[in-house]
């Protein structure tokens, strides 16, 4: 009954032992034509943004990615102001979210009492369940006001040498904004699969360095860090991914200006902001096949970045079967 | 070998039963699908957000009177334009006149105006009421050259009032909007640096400032942000309870945006371009247009030259021109002139079905 062995196992397979089972047929050709489906949709979708953005690339071509003006006036477009927002906000957005998360993830596996471990982290994957939409609104209403009044001032104050905090914002729309919605966006992705990887750490070795003096920490530093250190870095990888394509949030507190400021407290804007916020309202053919050119981008972003988290997950599972 | 034969025949169940629920999902939505298309008295539109208000009042008033429903879905000017160029929608609406590429894309359009009325320009300073504002310093704040309250520009249009050292917030539509096509064009009028740099446009390449989405979207930043500046159409800030700037006209008076500064207004253009186009940014100076407010903009209504909706979208537009324009002023449209309706009706001789 290992079906596994055969190499593809038709519904002439079944037919072959015996009875004819329609239940078994049935079952192959829906499971078969929901596996195709995935394969089938993402080729016509990544066709259809071809198509639509043909006429753009066959204009601007990879000028595109490096020109700083979206101007339907002119009919000039390109994607670099966008480029380099989606890349801050996102990484900025990381920065702040990888500490957190394995801070996270090592307490409620390592160090957090057993009734308090399932509570906290029933809530820390809760938070992301939020509608993105609904995170936009509390960043307009509650964040932007509170980075305005307060944070940005006291980080002006301290660290205004840094180039990154040199304005202070008068608009609670701003870069600083989007990373830190997008931070709160990605820190349960990242600790939840965190914590399954530290789980994994094999309780002997963490046993054998806790017999051997070493602290929690070092523990921690020791043992459970460099045992998941790929699948930490695949986490962050697809957290990563999850910043670069969110839309809807960030185009609600980002400002949406076509600039890059050294400033996190000026307003900017991403790929995916861009595309939420233009594509409605676009009035030129021109315009729409650039917006969907930002699309394409953005597309080739998460595919490489999904693929990578995937080698690196990959290899972690080899190394686990290998021992 | 019993509970193996238990689980084939649930399976099959199963499978039997998942058959059935795709039957029904195939036969729910070709029979949905079909009765969409087979209804008549129903016509739909999509489009601008300017006149949506009216569109609101009169689908229920046009429903109650006639028994023709009209479906609106306010998606924005360029949204509007797509959708009659792809005959998604029987008729489309936009505040930016459409281009001759437009025109040439859509293939036996027609575009003529249906509806008035202006945008206000809203600010936020708590303590100075019934502010005053000139075009050419509105560009300049636009342009990013005026960047404080206390710039001696605005402190001389404004005598008597105590103006503080306030940053200047410049805030404007990030989406694609006919408000800003009209604040724009406006602009154009008033700075040549304007024209040559920037330009009008549903959407263009603002200088300085921070986006946001929608009306609600602009006055709830500048509500929030002290010494903020931006624009929405007037009947939504007047609904929201916004401060908004007298503009300065041509004929030298500070006129809030309302009925009377709009129906001075739309006097201004009264030649017709071959598309129907009608420009009222800015008028003259002069008697006639002393109580003119600056920017007000008429909104089209967009068709197709052959409709099968033909018989029902006729009444439908020639109704909004006439009966349906009692509506406006409530809402803060002023009905529109005799020779606009009268153009509107001759153009409507050419749809047919």
């Amino acid at each position: 009954m290992t079906f596994a062995s055969k190499p593809v196992p038709g519904p002439a397979a079944f037919q072959r032992r015996g009875r004819f089972r329609p239940g078994d047929t049935v079952l192959y050709v829906v499971t078969l034509a929901a596996a195709l489906s995935g394969v089938v949709l993402l080729g016509l979708v990544t066709r259809e943004l071809l198509t639509e953005a043909w006429p753009a690339m066959d204009r601007f071509g990879l000028h595109f990615l490096t020109t700083q003006d979206w101007d339907p006036n002119k009919k000039v477009f390109g994607a670099g102001t966008f480029i380099a927002g989606t890349a801050i906000t996102s990484f900025g957005a990381l920065l702040l979210a990888a500490p957190i998360s394995i801070a996270i993830a090592l307490f409620l596996t390592e160090l957090a009492p057993r009734g308090v471990r399932s509570a906290v982290g029933v809530l820390v994957d809760m938070l992301a369940a939020v509608p993105s939409v609904v995170l936009g609104f509390w960043g307009i209403l509650v964040l932007g006001p509170f980075i305005v009044h307060t944070l940005a001032p006291a980080l002006h104050g301290t660290l205004g040498f840094l180039p990154i905090f040199s304005t202070e914002p008068s608009v609670g729309s701003n870069v600083f904004a989007a990373i830190l919605i997008l931070t709160i966006m990605i820190v349960p992705i990242i600790s939840s699969i965190c914590r399954e990887l530290f789980l994994g750490v094999p309780q002997e070795l963490k046993d054998g360095a806790l017999a051997l003096g070493a602290t929690r920490w070092e523990v921690a530093r020791g043992v459970t860090f460099p045992y998941a250190r790929a699948g930490i870095a695949a986490a962050m990888i697809l957290g990563l991914g999850r910043a670069v394509g969110e839309a809807i949030a960030v185009t609600q507190v980002i400002g949406n200006s076509v600039a890059i400021n050294k400033s996190l407290f000026e307003p900017g804007d991403t790929l995916a902001s861009r595309i939420a916020s233009q594509y409605i309202g676009a009035d030129t053919t021109l315009q729409i096949n650039s917006l969907v050119y930002l699309a394409v981008i953005l597309l080739v972003f998460s595919l490489v970045a999904n693929i990578v988290a995937q080698v690196i997950v990959r290899r972690v599972a080899g190394r686990h079967r290998a021992a | 070998m019993r509970g193996q034969m238990q689980r084939t025949r649930k399976s099959r169940l199963a499978a039997a039963a998942g058959l059935l629920v795709a039957i029904a999902a195939i036969a729910i939505v070709s029979v949905t699908g079909a009765s969409a298309r087979s209804s008549t008295d129903e016509i739909s539109g999509a489009g601008a957000t300017f006149p949506a208000p009216l569109i609101a009042i009169w689908q229920q008033k046009y429903e109650a009177a006639k028994g023709v429903k009209v479906n609106y879905n306010p998606i924005g000017s360029g949204g509007g334009i797509a959708a009659i160029t792809q005959k998604t929608v029987d008729f489309g609406a936009s505040d930016a006149p459409m281009t001759p590429d437009q025109f040439s894309a859509c293939g036996g359009c027609v575009q003529l105006p249906w509806v008035l009325s202006a945008t206000s320009v809203m600010y936020n300073m708590p303590l100075a009421n019934n502010l005053h504002m000139t075009g050419p310093v509105l560009a300049d704040i636009y342009l990013g050259k005026i960047k404080n309250w206390n710039d001696p520009r605005i402190k001389s249009i404004n005598p008597g009032v105590s103006i503080p050292d306030q940053d200047i917030t410049v805030v404007y539509r990030s989406d694609g909007s006919g408000t800003s096509y009209n604040f724009t064009s406006y602009l154009n009028t008033v700075s040549k640096q304007w024209k040559s740099d920037v330009g009008h446009g549903t959407t263009v390449n603002w200088p300085t400032g921070v986006g946001a989405r929608g009306s609600s979207g602009v006055s709830g930043v500048v509500s929030r942000t002290e010494g903020a500046i931006g624009y929405a159409d007037v009947a939504y800030a007047l609904k929201n309870h916004l401060k908004f700037f007298s503009m300065k006209n041509r004929a030298g008076q500070y006129r809030r945006p309302g009925l009377v500064g709009i129906r001075a207004a739309s006097l201004a253009d009264r030649k017709f371009s071959p598309t129907n186009e009608l420009s009222i940014v800015n008028p003259p100076g002069g008697k006639k247009f002393r109580k003119a407010y600056p920017i007000c903009t008429y909104s089209y209504v967009l068709l197709r030259i052959q409709s099968d909706k033909a018989s029902l979208l006729k009444p439908f537009v020639t109704w909004a021109l006439t009966t349906g324009q009692q509506y406006g002023p409530a809402k803060v449209f002023q009905p529109i002139p005799p020779y606009v309706v009268a153009r509107g009706k001759a153009t409507l001789k050419k749809i047919h079905s």
